[in-house]
């Protein structure tokens, strides 16, 4: 058995033999642990039968178990060095599923007294979570870590493969924050500019996915020389990322979209 | 196996050499290697004479073994692939040589099949292990070596990890180790073919 600390492309044979990521398991257990911390009154309420509350609970957990299931094998290691449509389907989980579910799952009163507070970290999340800062930010480190030159440097290194994860993850947070956690309370950030801060801030996705769909050649040398795992050519593996990308991070962004629409849509009503 | 790539014998890797006044993505070679003078058997059991059967077309002369798990199939899947997309003017003057180093375990049939599953225009040749160890002295190349086997009886065999080109003018001048890209291939096909 190989035990590696974090996932890494290793250029050799995919072999479905259950390989040890010790550092993915000590990053999952400490999610897992704040995340219990940061939601332990949504669990009392959850358990005295409030509805609302167990299902942001459900949410928040089931975004750990994504967080968990999309870096330890064997879905960490065919994205890292040999499927880009499971590297995919990682970022997807990390940078999109993962932290709105896991930011609706806190609860606000702990979250909104922390704010209250004014400590650094309440002021550094005030500052990276404006909402222009947010999307710009979101957007670069898409464009970065989706680099050909980028990911073939980043994915060979176990430190590099690890930044990379964390870049999705950690500025995915960032993005969602002001969609979904209510302080600081932005006036201005209402449902029309929530909708096009997810349509503005979403854009690089779909020129990604359709450059994967189109590219003539695969982009990354890491999935193009690798052993192949499945039926699939690099070039067709290639074009089923960015098809994932756009059917799948499309509709789900689409979903959210409609939601705060229609949520804008009754809040009238709601009021007369 | 990629450390009998580093045996290499080459001018150094990153040089590049003018054709038509664009730059190669291979490795050029120190020497020009001649186009080899040898016969071995393809899969139909027929003598097949290297030197005349490829003459005046682009060669691409690579060793290896049908379970290698890595470096032969990923060659062989990226010229398949360019070469299906370049035009019939560049495609049709490239011949692609597969000489297998495990003639043991690389039957006639089985590595029919696997050649020209690639490709049918793709050619596969078998010989003894002495004609692959001088043909491989020929180009340039690092001898193959079949590794212990393990308890199932299954074994690797280290063998040289570059595509040989040779050119219309009978030489090679450029090598392409593995970490060659399908782009490099487009890239630099339509200038080997070039060469006269």
């Amino acid at each position: 058995m190989t035990v590696q600390w974090w996932c890494s492309a290793r250029g050799i044979p995919w072999r479905w033999h259950w390989q040890a990521y010790p550092g993915v398991w000590i990053i999952v257990l400490a999610l897992g642990a704040a995340y219990a911390r940061w939601s332990r009154p949504l669990a009392s309420e959850a358990s005295q039968g409030e509805r609302s509350s167990r299902a942001r609970l459900i949410g928040g957990w089931i975004a750990v178990v994504l967080v968990w299931a999309s870096l330890d094998w064997p879905g960490g290691p065919l994205g890292t060095g040999y499927l880009a449509s499971v590297h995919a389907a990682q970022f997807l989980i990390l940078g999109m599923v993962a932290p709105p579910l896991l930011l609706r799952g806190l609860d606000p009163a702990r979250v909104a007294a922390m704010m209250h507070r004014g400590g650094l970290i309440s002021r550094v999340i005030t500052a990276v979570t404006l909402p222009l800062l947010a999307r710009i930010a979101f957007t670069v480190v898409m464009l970065a870590t989706h680099a050909p030159g980028a990911v073939d440097v980043l994915m060979r290194s176990q430190a590099g493969a690890f930044l990379l994860d964390m870049a999705w993850f950690v500025s995915g947070l960032v993005f969602w924050w002001p969609l979904v956690i209510d302080v600081p309370v932005r006036e201005h950030f209402g449902p029309p500019m929530r909708i096009l801060y997810l349509f503005a801030g979403t854009q690089a996705h779909l020129y990604l996915s359709m450059w994967l769909l189109l590219a003539e050649f695969p982009a990354y040398g890491i999935y193009e020389l690798a052993p192949r795992v499945t039926g699939l050519s690099a070039i067709e593996d290639q074009q089923l990322a960015g098809g994932l990308l756009l059917l799948i991070g499309g509709t789900y962004v689409l979903a959210v979209i409609s939601v705060v629409f229609f949520r804008w849509f009754a809040e009238p009503q709601a009021e007369s | 196996m990629l450390a009998l790539a580093a045996l290499l014998i080459v001018a150094g890797c990153g040089v590049s050499a003018e054709s038509g006044g664009r730059a190669y993505r291979g490795v050029m070679l120190a020497r020009a290697i001649p186009r080899p003078d040898f016969t071995l058997t393809d899969t139909h059991g027929q003598p097949f004479d290297f030197r005349a059967k490829t003459d005046d077309t682009v060669t691409l002369l690579l060793f290896g073994y049908l379970n290698c798990p890595d470096v032969c199939p990923v060659h062989m899947t990226n010229i398949a692939t360019v070469l299906h997309g370049l035009p019939y003017d560049v495609s049709g003057h490239v011949r692609v040589v597969f000489v297998t180093t495990d003639p043991e375990r690389d039957t006639p049939a089985k590595l029919d099949k696997w050649v020209t599953d690639f490709d049918p225009s793709f050619i596969g040749l078998r010989g003894t292990p002495d004609d692959v160890k001088r043909i491989e002295a020929a180009v340039n190349v690092a001898p193959a070596v079949a590794g212990v086997p393990d308890s199932s009886g299954a074994y690797e065999v280290g063998h040289a990890a570059q595509v040989i080109a040779f050119t219309r003018d009978d030489s090679a001048h450029v090598v392409y180790p593995f970490g060659t890209r399908q782009a490099d291939w487009a890239h630099d096909l339509p200038l080997l073919v070039r060469v006269k």
